[in-house]
């Protein structure tokens, strides 16, 4: 589903050129879930925003689902972007005027789902996370782990073939995070990929796969189980 | 701050018209009412009314009657030498003790018995240099429009800019008999607007005493119905500026409207400043925060902020002070005024104005900051509801934009009134015609003067008259038509002119024929709202005998021509009836070729000249002479522009920064936004919706108030444009525009940012 080769990508400022991604190759395939590890600043969060087609790469190509999207425009990799990828991060990132249902509600408006169908959908989805009585409340009303569910029920509101986690545990205490943890799992199995970041080998074991990076390179890729 | 000032200074200017005489409260002018079906006034009164007051009632301590002969010609002799000056203040006869009741001082000469004889003048420092070269002039002397000839005998100082009794030469009035307004001076029933009459009312004398006495008046000097429409009145010095029933040249409404406006732009600039200061507060959370932690009390925090605001105000004042002193030449120039900054007056509005921007701005921001919980504000987790005044800062744009919306909708009111006028079909022709005095009018002048404008190339036609149909002199006398033993109530504005006047003016005849060429009044020709009046078809007029000027002037109506306007569209069209009588053709009126002007112009100059040699040539072109009636109007168009504009510029400057601190908290937002898939469209929106919904907001309050406004200052026009829909939807469309390239600006930088780069910072 994924298939990177020899990806590059610098960052400049005006003094240093960083390296954040050095040819780098890897590939994920459909229904896996991968936990990418590595120290602080070895381009971990770089590596998820060019597969989640939020950033470009510099060189290299990136074929997702057999298309080479490595030169795609901005409109181009929004448009592929909206119905093939979720989000779910660190921090969350839900909005704060918005309610759950709300926040929950934005990507089915941006894909142009009908309203009814929203309706049904948020509801589905809210059920599944168990968060369908909090769906009135204001993000800053809610627990982290409630937060959490709420931003991931919000990744899978549009079905998507892949979910990105960057650090998804990263906020939460440990029992928050393995809920959410045993989440991902559960929507994992019924056929979503899964490509998460991670500092904690207690995560990653969820994982089928860890990959290491060091200094934007692949260094090695343990099979789990 | 600038404009306040300035605004300040044009307030107390006109609001210091002479106050600077010794007792301005006892000092009033005579004025006349006519309570017919309607009230007329006027600021003048028949001359013998300041007599009978003096000898009559034992009420004044002194009565003194003027006249003033405007724009007049002073001729005087040096050598051989004559210099002829004209004199747009024109010369005052007046009474022994006018220049007591006023505080005019003489710096050279006796001001005892002054005027008490005839051929006595007094001129200003500054006339004398003009017309001298010299203060040292007593004993010289000056000759009024080609006629008497008058010896200095004292020298004033120089007029003070505020007052509107600006003469700066005045001449005994004993001599006006060598006038021929002189002829009126024992008429009751007529009142010349140059005739005025002042007094100085004796210490303890009240106006309502003296109203009272003069009440008396009409009943001794008129018979019948005039007895009780004619009354004579006094009016307070203080009110002659502002009056507008009379004369006054400032209406206290414009000042009013002025100084709002200098307040509106005084609170815009404090509603911004607050807004963004609050906004601010959100970034200084966690200095503040610190502060707090460390130990600081609220209201030390308060007098901090309120210490910052004050050093950016002051500022504020010193650049707006040194901005004023920059603009207030062009002021002057706009007003026709030499006003100078009075420094004791104006340093305390400033120091009040100051005092008051700095805690009305500085307080909310203060309060708000000082009122933090210290450990949010350290963990930065402050929201936008904390600083509370997002719904605030709603209210306050939302005031900006009702401020700019009422003076965008009175700008394009004022334009759009002010090119009606300019344009609206007056029912005559006013291009391509000049106007000539004629000081001289005997049969013989005129008819040389005719022959030779004529026989200039480029001369279309030429028309002998009192004045042009649209005229700032207009006499108005009483009609009676028909031979009815009671005159109409109300009165006609008599015209003279020759038999070219209509052909010339183009003014159209809808019944009856032109009057014959003729010296004397043979016939009439009269408007259609003469025939209104009466209740008449205009053709059933003809051959109907009217007689107007108390009965001294009467012919059959030959005529009757399409209303024209007789003045501006402030005034009604008046009854108008047009009649020869080659003795009032005070004007030459030339239409020619405008492709020919140049020559044309030189060869009236040449004629005129020759044929009065001792007079001083001057000439005008009708269209510029109607376009002096909105001189005040135009004025007030220059001003209210500049305000919306300023006004405009501080609201979206204000705009401005709220989008900026409304986009910094929401790049996030818009980060995740985007995340999710909103294209830049959709962004926008986010912005654009807010804003939509306060203009909204600010147009439902702006439309009514604007529309009050407006409402009030057309009514001054008789002829006026309606307020259409379509001027509301002009301003909320032109506001909409201006908040939308602002906001956009903003806006779409927010928007572009790169997601990733606005989701890293966590
Ligand atoms: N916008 C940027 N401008 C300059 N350098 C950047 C930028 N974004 C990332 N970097 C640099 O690129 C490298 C990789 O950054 P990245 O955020 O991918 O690391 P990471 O593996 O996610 O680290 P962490 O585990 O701390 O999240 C780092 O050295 C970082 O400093
Ligand atoms: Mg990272």
């Amino acid at each position: 589903m994924i298939k990177i080769t020899n990806l590059e990508k610098f960052y400049r400022t005006e003094e240093v050129e960083t390296i954040a991604l050095n040819k780098l190759s890897m590939e994920v395939k459909k229904g896996e879930f991968v936990a990418i590890m590595g120290p602080s600043g070895c381009g971990k969060s770089t590596l998820l925003n060019i597969l989640g087609l939020l950033d470009d790469p510099d060189a290299g190509s990136y074929l997702f689902n057999d298309i080479e999207v490595a030169d795609f425009n901005e409109r181009k990799r929004a448009d592929l972007r909206k119905h093939n990828i979720g989000f779910v991060f660190q921090s969350f990132n839900l909005i704060d005027e918005l309610t759950v249902f709300e926040n929950v509600e934005l990507p089915l408006i941006y894909t142009g789902v009908a309203a009814a169908d929203r309706v049904k959908k948020v509801e589905a989805v809210l059920d599944k996370m168990q968060i369908m009585h909090r769906r009135n409340h204001y993000p800053q009303q809610l627990s982290g782990g409630q937060q959490q569910r709420v931003a991931i029920a919000r990744a899978v509101v549009n079905t998507p073939k892949i979910i990105l986690a960057d650090e998804p545990t990263g906020n939460l205490d440990s029992s928050n995070g393995n809920d959410v943890m045993e989440l991902l799992t559960d929507l994992n199995e019924q056929g979503t990929t899964i490509i998460m970041v991670t500092h904690s080998e207690h995560d990653a074991r969820y994982s089928h796969r860890i990959i290491r990076l060091l200094d934007g390179q692949t260094v090695v890729e343990n099979i789990m189980i | 701050m600038a404009c306040g000032i300035l605004i300040f200074t044009l307030v107390t200017y006109h609001l210091s018209f002479d106050t600077f005489h010794k007792n301005p409260d006892r000092i009033y002018r005579f004025v006349t009412e006519w309570h017919d079906d309607e009230i007329d006034r006027s600021s003048s009164v028949p001359m013998p009314v300041g007599t009978a007051f003096r000898t009559d009632f034992s009420l004044g301590q002194i009565t003194a009657r003027t006249f003033l002969m405007g724009n007049s010609l002073v001729t005087i002799n040096q050598g051989n030498d004559v210099k002829k000056f004209r004199e747009e203040n024109g010369v005052t006869f007046a009474e022994p003790g006018f220049l007591d009741i006023f505080n005019f001082p003489l710096i050279k000469g006796n001001s005892k018995e002054l005027f008490g004889k005839p051929k006595q003048a007094v001129v200003t420092e500054k006339v004398a240099f003009k017309f001298f070269g010299t203060t040292d002039v007593i004993g010289k002397v000056i000759k009024v429009e080609n006629k008497t000839q008058f010896t200095i005998v004292g020298v004033l100082k120089n007029i003070p800019a505020n007052t509107d009794l600006n003469t700066e030469i005045y001449v005994s009035y004993g001599s006006l008999i060598d006038y021929d307004a002189f002829g009126n001076d024992k008429n009751w029933g007529g009142v010349m607007s140059s005739s005025k009459a002042y007094t100085l009312l004796q210490p303890g004398v009240t106006r309502a005493a003296a109203d009272m006495a003069l009440a008396q008046l009409p009943k001794k000097h008129f018979t019948g119905r005039d007895a009780s429409v004619w009354k004579f009145k006094l009016q307070p010095l203080s009110d002659v500026h502002f009056n507008t029933e009379f004369d006054a040249y400032a209406s206290k409404t414009y000042l009013w409207a002025l100084f709002f406006i200098g307040l509106f732009l005084i609170i815009t600039a404090c509603v911004n400043f607050v807004n963004l200061a609050t906004a601010q507060a959100l970034n200084r959370a966690k200095e503040v925060g610190i502060r707090k932690v460390m130990g600081s009390l609220p209201y030390q925090l308060f007098w901090q902020f309120i210490a910052e605001t004050a050093i950016i105000t002051l500022v504020g004042v010193i650049v707006a002070v040194g901005l004023a002193e920059l603009f207030l030449p062009m002021l002057n120039g706009l007003f026709k005024t030499e006003m100078d900054f009075h420094w004791m007056q104006l340093s305390l509005f400033i120091v009040f104005a100051t005092v008051v921007v700095i805690f009305l701005s500085g307080s909310y921001p203060g309060l708000v900051l000082a009122r933090f919980q210290p450990i949010l504000a350290l963990k930065s987790k402050l929201s936008q509801k904390d600083v509370g005044g997002f719904s605030l800062r709603r209210v306050l744009v939302v005031t900006q934009f009702v401020i700019s919306q009422v003076l965008i909708i009175g700008s394009i009111v004022v334009v759009a009134q002010m090119r009606y006028a300019q344009t609206a079909d007056l029912g005559f022709k006013k291009d391509a015609i000049v106007l000539l005095p004629m000081p001289k009018n005997d049969k013989a002048t005129v008819g040389t003067m005719r022959n030779q404008l004529s026989g200039i190339p480029g001369v279309e036609s030429v028309t002998f008259c009192m004045g042009a149909p649209a005229s700032r002199s207009n006499s108005t006398t009483g009609i009676n038509y028909d031979n009815r033993a009671e005159d109409e109530h109300w009165g006609i504005n008599m015209k003279s002119a020759d038999d070219q006047y209509i052909s010339t003016f183009n003014i159209k005849l809808v019944a009856g024929r032109n009057v014959f060429a003729a010296d004397t009044v043979r016939e009439f020709l009269v408007n259609e709202t003469v025939a209104r009046k009466l209740g008449i078809q205009p053709k059933d007029l003809i051959g109907k005998k009217i007689a107007v000027n108390g009965g001294t002037i009467k012919g059959p109506v030959v005529g009757v021509v399409k209303d024209f306007y007789n003045h501006s569209f402030h005034s009604e069209i008046a009854p108008i009836c047009i009649m020869t009588q080659s003795d009032n053709y005070y004007t030459a009126a030339v239409k020619m070729d405008m492709r020919h002007a140049k020559e044309s112009l030189a060869a009236f100059e040449k004629i005129w000249s020759s044929t009065f040699p001792e007079e001083l040539y001057s000439y005008q072109f009708l269209d510029e002479s109607i376009a002096r009636f909105y001189e005040l109007d135009n004025t007030l168009l220059k001003l209210v522009e500049a305000f919306a504009a300023i006004a405009i510029i501080i609201s979206c400057l204000g705009l401005y920064g709220l989008v900026s601190f409304m986009a910094v908290p929401k790049t996030k937002e818009i980060g995740v936004r985007k995340v999710l898939g909103a294209n830049i469209g959709q962004v926008l929106w986010l912005f654009g919706k807010e804003f939509t919904y306060l203009l909204l907001i600010a147009f439902v309050i702006a439309a009514p108030l604007a529309g009050w406004a407006m409402h009030n200052y057309l009514q001054d026009f008789k002829y006026k444009i309606s307020l259409g829909p379509g001027i509301f939807l002009a301003a909320i469309a032109s506001t909409f525009v201006i908040a939308a390239i602002t906001v956009s600006y903003r806006a779409t930088i927010a928007a572009l940012t790169n997601p990733v780069k606005s989701l890293r910072s966590e």
